[in-house]
């Protein structure tokens, strides 16, 4: 892996064994770990792994950066089929996964995914609708963070937090002066208010809502109105993909569908907070 | 006036200027604002006993508010009152039941009795009053701006240097504790390099009074009116600008703005809208803006430096450093691992968005409760140093000694208002004219 000319930076606590890498703006949010337990020069190695990693990514699926891959399709897959590279068949796949098991809530075009066709022979995508395009934006942070757990475990990390933009959380192994990660969520109205307090042990949680500032971001894909309820959902899972996808989908879910989705998932925890 | 009363604001300018740190090892801040040099407890205790003989010129709704100022002294009397207004005069004579009143200023000039007079008229009459005033003698104090174009001030500047008599123009940001400490932060690089100042002041309101009869339209409105006033410059950005050249230490070489009457269209011939940037020779800009069709953004005189901000309208300063409010999750985290301590970390919310404006701890300049002014009274507001510059005055008619850098910052501020109405009528950028460069201006 080329990683010559990447200013990384970061913070080593000798005291604690304990290094704090932050990047301030990667796919449009921040993204900081703690890696404890590894000296710094390893510390530092593992870094640059995920500097490099997120970069990447964030290059793939930047769908303002007109040189992405995501750009790239929506731009080129109105008219004709567009071959798309192995790492994109495998994420347009998961998509077309997920789209299926959370009944139509799930969806990168926000409007219909039934209409991106994926030839399996080909590898190629074409949209059968005006209109469409590739929206990431609710999957790519899971899918980093997955990506990054890998990375982590094939480091020989065993302990580590991850906060990815606020709402996309990794705990590995554990906190160094306690049994797991203990994470609290805030309630966005009132910051004074804590909704809820979950314990993370080689899991991922993930937290979406509106704020008081940010509200209509979430968008039902069958009806294109956008949820405007004052809520909370948080996932709790092995799978940062699943809790990252779940998360979004439990905010636009009625009761019938949220019991048919749950039985398609394997998560640890749900939990829907109305304010 | 009762006695305890006068006492107790007497000692105003001693606790003032105590409270600015002069007592004692006060020479730092003494270096900083030298024309508070002449009011150190020691040479407060030189005049006791003696008074002022003041004589006011202009007797309207400013006039009225220095009278209160100056009543409240006890090292001065009121023993003359001047206006054309006989509605202003009388009512201004009520407060003062001893003076002698006149309608004519110039027979006023002639009393012997009268040390030094305040002139509180509209713009046009300031130079012509001032230079009368001087040449028959008096000690004056002139509200700002300093007159009402270019080379009135530079006659006024001139004269200045002639006279050995005390001129004082209302500068009172430079009296103004808030201001005072703020610059003492700035200049001690709390906010680090000054890289930019922003000033601005919004009103919703006409600037209008209600006139008895049409032919007093001009006299009363003065303000709107080209021939008697230069508009929202002089009459609200003088004070600002003169606080950013304060703070700079320097003044800018150039100025380009555009102006407009955009909302209060009644037959004013002054702006209500105005735009411009000020251009120091280093590249630091000063952005200025005024309207009064819309008071949300109030009144503030910020100067941004790289390592921080200071709001010295309001006297709250911000911290680079310090931006994001508190501490991140991250953070905490961080910090109870260092101290060992095991507790869950507020980290998880709703996604978390670079955001356009981030925020910062806010810190008060000055300790304990201040006034802040709001910046919409057309006459004057509380504790903003004007009663200090004016009981400065009246010390200084007593002692004879000038005040130091108060006619050279009436002077700037104003020629630096005059050069932008002109960029703004001309539509081009202006320069400071050499001609009325003084040796007191630093442009590089």
């Amino acid at each position: 892996m080329q990683r010559i000319g990447i200013d990384t930076g970061g913070t080593y606590y000798g005291s604690s064994k304990m290094f704090h890498g932050s990047l301030k703006n990667i796919m449009g949010t921040r993204f900081d770990i703690l890696i404890i337990d590894q000296n710094r020069l390893k510390s530092q190695e593992i870094w640059n792994d995920i500097v490099f990693e997120l970069r990447r990514l964030d290059q793939i699926f930047n769908r303002f950066d007109s040189t992405s891959e995501t750009s790239k399709i929506n731009c080129e897959a109105i008219t004709d089929p567009v071959h798309v590279s192995p790492e994109m068949w495998f994420i347009l796949r998961s998509c077309q996964i997920y789209y299926t098991r959370t009944l139509g809530l799930f969806d990168i075009t926000l409007n219909d995914f039934s209409k991106v066709l994926l030839d399996e022979k080909a590898h190629t995508v074409i949209f059968s609708k005006k209109d469409i395009s590739l929206d990431f934006g609710g999957y790519a942070k899971g899918y980093a963070l997955l990506k990054i757990k890998d990375l982590i475990y094939q480091a020989g990390v065993q302990h580590c937090f991850v906060d990815f933009g606020n709402s996309s959380i990794l705990g590995i192994g554990h906190h160094p002066h306690g049994d797991s990660w203990k994470v609290s969520i805030e309630n966005p109205y009132d910051q004074n208010e804590i909704l809820d307090e979950i314990s993370l042990k080689d899991q991922a949680l993930s937290v979406s809502g509106n704020t008081p500032s940010y509200t209509g971001h979430i968008v039902r894909p069958t009806s294109v109105e956008s949820v405007k309820a004052h809520k909370v959902v948080s996932i709790t899972s092995d799978d940062p993909l699943d809790a990252e996808v779940l998360s979004t989908v439990f905010m636009m879910t009625n009761d019938m569908e949220k019991k048919r989705i749950t039985e398609n998932f394997k998560v640890q925890n749900i939990a829907e907070y109305s304010l | 006036m009762s006695k305890r009363k006068s006492k107790q604001v007497d000692t105003s300018l001693r606790q003032f200027i105590k409270d600015l740190g002069y007592v004692s090892g006060g020479a730092a801040l003494l270096a900083t604002t030298p024309w508070l040099q002449s009011f150190t407890p020691d040479k407060a205790k030189e005049i006791k006993k003696e008074k002022a003989r003041i004589g006011f010129i202009g007797t309207g709704s400013r006039g009225t508010y220095n009278i209160h100022a100056i009543l409240s002294l006890q090292h001065a009397e009121i023993v003359a009152l001047c206006d054309i207004y006989p509605p202003n005069l009388k009512e201004a004579s009520g407060l003062c039941p001893n003076a002698k009143t006149y309608t004519d200023y110039r027979k006023m000039l002639e009393s012997p009795d009268i040390d030094g007079v305040i002139i509180s008229t509209p713009l046009y009459l300031h130079a012509p009053m001032t230079l009368d005033a001087l040449n028959a003698g008096k000690h004056v104090y002139c509200e700002k701006a300093m007159a009402l174009t270019m080379e009135q001030c530079k006659a006024v500047y001139d004269a200045y240097q002639e006279t050995d008599k005390v001129l004082y123009f209302c500068v009172q940001r430079m009296f103004d504790k808030k201001y005072i400490k703020g610059m003492q932060m700035i200049h001690s690089g709390l906010i680090g390099d000054i890289v930019g100042e922003r000033c601005y002041w919004f009103r919703n309101h006409d600037w209008r009074r209600p006139v008895p009869s049409p032919e007093l339209e001009r006299q009363i409105n003065w303000r709107l009116y080209r021939d008697y006033s230069a508009g929202l410059m002089t009459e609200l950005a003088s004070h600002q600008l003169e606080v950013c050249c304060w703070a700079m230490q320097m003044v800018p070489e150039s100025v380009v703005g555009t102006g407009d009457i955009v909302y209060w269209k009644d037959g004013r011939e002054v702006y209500d809208s105005v735009s411009l940037v000020y251009h120091y020779s280093n590249g630091v800009k000063i952005n200025y803006e005024s309207l009064i069709s819309n008071k949300f953004n109030g009144m503030e005189d910020q100067i941004l430096g790289n390592k921080g901000t200071m709001n010295l309208a309001t006297g709250i300063y911000y911290l680079e450093d310090e931006a994001g409010g508190k501490k991140s999750g991250i953070e905490q985290l961080i910090g109870q691992i260092g101290n060992k301590l095991y507790a869950s970390v507020p980290a998880a919310g709703p996604s978390w968005r670079p955001e356009t404006k981030e925020k910062y701890i806010a810190h008060n300049i000055l300790e304990g409760e201040f006034h802040v002014n709001d910046g919409l009274s057309m006459i004057g507001a509380l504790k903003d140093g004007s009663d200090e510059i004016l009981s400065a005055f009246c010390q200084a008619c007593i002692t004879g000694e000038k005040g130091k850098n108060i006619v050279e910052e009436a002077y700037l501020a104003t020629m630096l208002c005059h050069m932008g109405n002109q960029a703004m009528a001309e539509q081009k950028k202006i320069t400071f004219p050499e001609e009325y460069k003084i040796p007191y201006m630093k442009f590089s």
